[in-house]
């Protein structure tokens, strides 16, 4: 591309291909600075980066009170996946009954999606890798290893497609109570690939109520936002008792430690 | 990654093999490289494509298939959704955000469930309706608008030429 200060536009031209080559550029240049899910830290980096955010200061003194710790995840669309798929693994590591029903629920849930519809072909990978990986649990039981398999690019986004296709298949099953909360007139199949399937794709709360039912796995969600009063949290699903934990600062998901 | 993107590649070229779509050739160019194949794409029957036989080269990502493939037909092909220098511009081959010509809302995008079979089969649809919404060779769209005559006897020469006529 030219440089910005010979740049004239021109309105008969077509920018978007440039557009999507710069998009993948800056892409590029996030995943050069960031792991995919970080150590677990303390908020003093939270603090520095809203040092001028009073708004935000407020929040953060909340979640200090509420949490000891929080680990970072690459912001790239995929966070709230990525963070619900690693809190989650890392919780099993220390629950062998929880990982039994989940081991179960997961195994079934492939002839479920090729029941929905999903050519068995293109699912099988996906599916394949997040076995394999979960089944590491079992017989690894150690973080790194957890950290090992979110931080391997490939394998890390298996397992975040895995997981968007068990949302998809979840909102397409249950489409006569979703199709209610979609708008601008799109089919449940519409808003599945373009909002859910797709990676990069950032998710709304219908996602996060869809992946919960799913996969019976309670997350609560505590919202960093600009609003008065005080941090607030959600638990999907309502009324029980969440394993996982994670805060959402706007457009982005990062996984929270009580201990 | 790229790794996994071999093994699906390979998956996919199999299927293609035992259960070829009607009007579609595809496999890789040669079965060193997995991530360059050749497709042959027949006009489909009752359009003013009929009866030509349209080459074209596909170009997978190292993530495929986190990302698309691209496309891009060899043979000169006068057509609104393919630009001037071949390459194909249908909402399949574009993730959701990626939006090089405003897609409808409605259309289908790429996510990683789809496969090369579902991309030639639009391509083939695309070649029967094309989509003078967004225009990817502008000329071709306006002529498919405005001087439909004119457009089929330019398709009927895209036929003839791609048969060596």
């Amino acid at each position: 591309m030219e440089k910005a200060a010979d740049f004239h536009y021109n309105a008969e031209q077509n920018y978007d291909e440039e557009t999507i080559i710069q998009q993948r550029e800056i892409e590029k240049e996030i995943a050069g600075c960031q792991d995919l899910v970080g150590p677990k830290e303390d908020f003093t980096t939270l603090d520095r980066e809203f040092e001028h955010d009073v708004a935000f200061l407020k929040k953060i003194q909340d979640v200090k009170q509420r949490y000891r710790r929080f680990r970072r995840i690459r912001a790239d669309g995929n966070c709230f996946f990525r963070a619900f798929g690693f809190a989650y693994f890392e919780s099993l590591l220390k629950n062998p009954d929880e990982f039994k029903r989940f081991q179960d629920i997961a195994l079934k849930s492939k002839d479920e999606l090729i029941t929905l519809g999903f050519p068995q072909f293109t699912l099988e990978d996906f599916h394949e890798t997040f076995m394999q990986e979960l089944n590491k649990i079992e017989t690894n039981k150690s973080i790194e290893g957890v950290l090992q398999t979110f931080n391997d690019c490939g394998t890390s986004d298996y397992i975040v497609v895995y997981l968007r296709l068990i949302v998809s298949g979840f909102l397409q099953k249950n489409e006569d109570f979703y199709q209610s909360f979609l708008d601008g007139g799109r089919t449940m199949r519409e808003f599945c690939n373009q909002e859910v399937e797709p990676m990069g794709r950032e998710s709304d709360h219908i996602h996060i109520i869809a992946l919960s039912q799913a996969t019976g796995i309670c997350v609560q969600v505590d919202y960093m936002d600009r609003g008065d009063g005080n941090l607030i949290s959600h638990v999907f699903p309502e009324d029980s008792s969440p394993s996982i934990y994670l805060l959402y600062k706007p457009g982005h998901y990062d996984i929270l430690y009580k201990e | 990654m790229a790794g996994a993107a071999v093994k699906r590649l390979m998956a996919e070229y199999k299927q293609l093999t035992l259960n070829p779509p009607e009007g579609i050739v595809a496999g890789p160019q040669d079965e060193e490289n997995y991530f360059e194949w050749e497709a042959l794409i027949m006009g489909p029957e009752g359009t003013c494509f009929e009866g030509g036989v349209f080459p074209a080269k596909l170009t997978f990502p190292n993530d495929y298939p986190l990302s698309p493939p691209q496309m891009r037909f060899t043979c000169d092909l006068f057509h609104p959704n393919i630009y001037p220098d071949g390459r194909v511009c249908i909402s399949i081959l574009h993730a959701p955000g990626d939006d090089p010509l405003g897609y409808e809302s409605s259309a289908e995008r790429w996510s990683p469930v789809q496969s090369v079979e579902k991309i030639l089969l639009s391509v083939v649809s695309m070649l029967a309706e094309p989509n003078d919404e967004s225009a990817a060779n502008v000329d071709a769209a306006k002529c498919w608008r405005d001087d439909r005559k004119l457009f089929e006897e330019r398709a009927k020469k895209s036929v003839r030429k791609s048969l060596n006529l």
